[in-house]
């Protein structure tokens, strides 16, 4: 399940590293030891594995998009349903590696940075089935955005604690968690929720979520057939380098990354980083491409998703599109709507906006390719976690008339 | 004024924050009250070390147009300030530098007049030739230790002779004040015993907002950092003029450094 001949790479060619001041340094060093030395024990490996199955609901499916494939008239299209883990996305395959990891190194207390709020809620869904304390910080921004999931949490039973500082948004949940970190890390495990930030935690969630794309590996054997092309959405990268993980050695396969084009390609406007428009550079604790302007200072990012809408990329994934192993697409934030439309219309499942950004992609790619090909999208995460975003674009009279309608509704209960 | 009895303080301040005026006037009074050490610290959008006081002081001057370059003309101007004996230290964070490039990084703080870099994320075995490139300017780097670094960090970080160690005395953030107890004693003589072979100072700091404080730690140590305190005298209450602020941080310093 794990590649535990060297799990710990902890730089990717020249990004990656561990440039964090002496105060986190410690916390670090602990970790990296406790995570090798976990992955190596039978026991953390089968109590991992059968919560996996039981709590998150693992495998999840691969489904042939049958009518989709149809439709385009290219490569066959099938579709790794992660969405269906419990949670709503990938991310509760990493939320639960490292809250078993944390339990077994003695912490007892949890933080975490959410965006969305999906990792959030895998995280505090995590947390109240392993009898941890959460607290997970969010920017304020992002909690007037996305009250769904902070309810959700709230009812998980951790604590959400919205963060007032920057541009109130991912990167700065982010800072805040380092912060409260920084004071203590003694009893606090910091569950970072994807493949960035200081060594080890691109390599630690690179593993915990390689269970992607170590099920794809078999259930497309099971069909008879090798993929010939993966594609994924990237925001910091998990889900995308836990699909493609398995397959990086297998030069059958090409392997693409979409990251968010916005709703243009000025700085500001997007969260692209991998076409030419990011920056080597060396922020919250690890050298990778960033959005940067000539000062190095960090700049706003725009996605009609809050999971893409990061100016980072994980270390891996920077390292494998500068060598051309992963080549790098971009979506609109109209391109992932019509995706989401269209695979909702044709295969009955809604995607989530970060994963419709790989699915508008796809779309294009199979064309391209052409028939008798195989191609696989990461549906990262489901879509009901975005109603109150795609509702208000898609649909935005009948959204509207239905939230008139319950507020009137609250009011005359009062 | 009695000089053996004035604290050797290291001072913290933003450039352009409030603005560009008032933090001259700041970096004026630092100067004049005769502190031997001032903190130049370059705002950065992600500073994730820094508590609330500094965070939001960066993002005030960001806002009031800092960039990198006019950093370096602010410290040329604090460098030539008449008849000073203060060494200035630039303190900021990797992003920074690495976007400059390290070795121009470097060559602009020492033709500015800089004497110190603390960039407490580019870390003694992952400083992207930081080091290196310092000496060759005549520069020197600062490390950054904190009670839990361990004694073979510790070791690795002086076995690089740095001309002086900034300890923070406690984990965390910066703003937060640090009770001084047996513990700050215990940490300070894990450094200095390995300082005082080859002659290495040592500024201690986190937390420092009162005379008090200053007065434990002035005999174990050879400078006290003060940071997050002189930030929120600054502006609280606002200035009335330029003159009045350069006077009030004059008198904040010397009412640190001495009784
Ligand atoms: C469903 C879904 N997909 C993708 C992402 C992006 O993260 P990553 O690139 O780490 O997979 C998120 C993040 O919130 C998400 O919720």
């Amino acid at each position: 399940m794990f590649e535990t001949d060297k799990p710990v790479q902890g730089f990717f060619g020249q990004f990656g590293g561990r440039y964090v001041a002496e105060v986190l340094r410690t916390a670090l060093d602990e970790l990296e030891e406790a995570f090798v030395d976990a992955i190596h024990d039978p026991i953390f490996k089968e109590e991992y594995s059968d919560l996996l199955r039981d709590f998150v609901g693992r495998p999840t499916p691969m489904v042939f998009a049958e009518n989709a494939t149809r439709e385009i008239g290219g490569a066959n299209i099938y579709i790794k349903l992660e969405g269906l883990a419990a949670t709503g996305a990938h991310k509760i395959n990493n939320a639960l590696g490292q809250g078993l990891l944390a339990k077994r190194i003695g912490k007892t207390r949890i933080i975490a940075e959410t965006g969305a709020g999906q990792h959030g809620v895998a995280t505090a869904a995590v947390c109240a089935k392993l009898g941890l304390p959460c607290r997970v910080y969010m920017g304020e921004v992002d909690v007037r955005r996305q009250r769904p999931n902070v309810f959700s949490m709230e009812l998980y039973g951790a604590e959400v604690t919205s963060v007032t500082s920057g541009a109130k948004t991912l990167k700065d949940a982010v800072n805040e968690a380092l912060r409260d970190w920084a004071s203590s890390f003694a009893e606090t495990h910091y569950l970072l929720g994807s493949a960035l930030g200081p060594s080890p935690f691109p390599d630690m969630v690179r593993e915990f979520q390689s269970i992607i794309g170590g099920e794809v590996k078999t259930q497309s054997k099971d069909r008879g057939f090798h993929p010939d092309c993966m594609v994924a959405c990237v925001g910091g990268g998990s889900n995308a380098i836990g699909f493609f993980a398995p397959f990086l050695g297998d030069s059958r396969v090409s392997l693409i990354g979409v990251e968010a084009g916005g709703r243009g390609t000025s700085l500001g406007d997007h969260a692209a980083r991998m076409d030419g428009t990011g920056s080597v550079g060396i922020v919250q604790g690890y050298k990778s491409l960033f959005l940067l302007n000539e000062d190095g200072q960090v700049q706003d990012t725009h996605s009609i998703s809050a999971g893409l809408d990061y100016p980072g990329i994980g270390p891996q994934l920077a390292h494998l599109g500068t060598t051309g192993r992963v080549q790098f697409l971009r979506s609109t934030d109209t391109e992932a709507l019509e995706a989401l439309k269209f695979f909702a219309r044709t295969e009955g499942v809604i995607f989530a906006l970060e994963s419709a950004h790989a699915g508008a992609q796809a779309v294009k790619i199979a064309q391209e390719m052409g028939p008798g090909k195989n191609l696989i999208i990461n549906m990262s995460g489901r879509g009901d976690k975005d109603i109150f975003i795609t509702a208000k674009a898609i649909a935005p009279q009948a959204w509207k008339g239905f939230l008139s309608h319950e507020i009137a509704d609250m009011e005359g209960i009062q | 004024m009695n000089q053996s009895t004035f604290a050797s303080l290291m001072v913290h301040m933003i450039p352009f924050f409030p603005d560009l005026p008032s933090s001259q006037a700041v970096a004026r009074g630092i100067v004049r009250a005769g502190a031997d050490h001032i903190e130049i610290q370059f705002p950065f959008s992600d500073p994730s070390a820094d508590g609330p006081t500094i965070e939001a002081a960066c993002n005030r001057a960001l806002a009031q147009g800092f960039r990198v370059s006019k950093g370096f003309d602010f410290v040329r101007e604090v460098a030539n300030l008449p008849g000073s004996r203060t060494r200035v230290h630039i303190m900021t964070y990797a992003s920074l530098v690495y976007a400059r490039g390290v070795q121009k990084f470097c060559a602009d703080a020492a033709e500015a007049g800089a004497w110190g870099l603390i960039i407490p994320d580019l870390p003694t075995d992952n400083d992207e030739g930081l080091r290196e490139a310092a000496q060759a300017q005549g520069l020197h780097v600062v490390p950054v230790v904190v009670p839990t670094t361990t004694d073979s960090r510790l070791d690795l970080i002086t076995s690089t002779s740095p001309s002086m160690v900034y300890g923070a005395l406690r984990t965390g953030i910066t703003g937060t004040k640090t009770e001084l107890g047996p513990e700050n004693e215990a940490f300070i003589q894990r450094i200095l015993s390995r300082l005082r072979p080859y002659g290495g100072q040592l500024a201690v700091g986190f937390g420092i907002q009162e005379r008090a404080q200053v007065r434990a730690l002035q005999p174990l140590v050879d400078s006290v950092i003060v940071g997050s305190a002189l930030v929120r005298a600054i502006g609280n209450p606002p200035a009335t003029s330029e003159k009045e602020l350069e006077e009030r941080v004059a008198n904040f310093v010397t009412r640190l450094a001495t009784d």
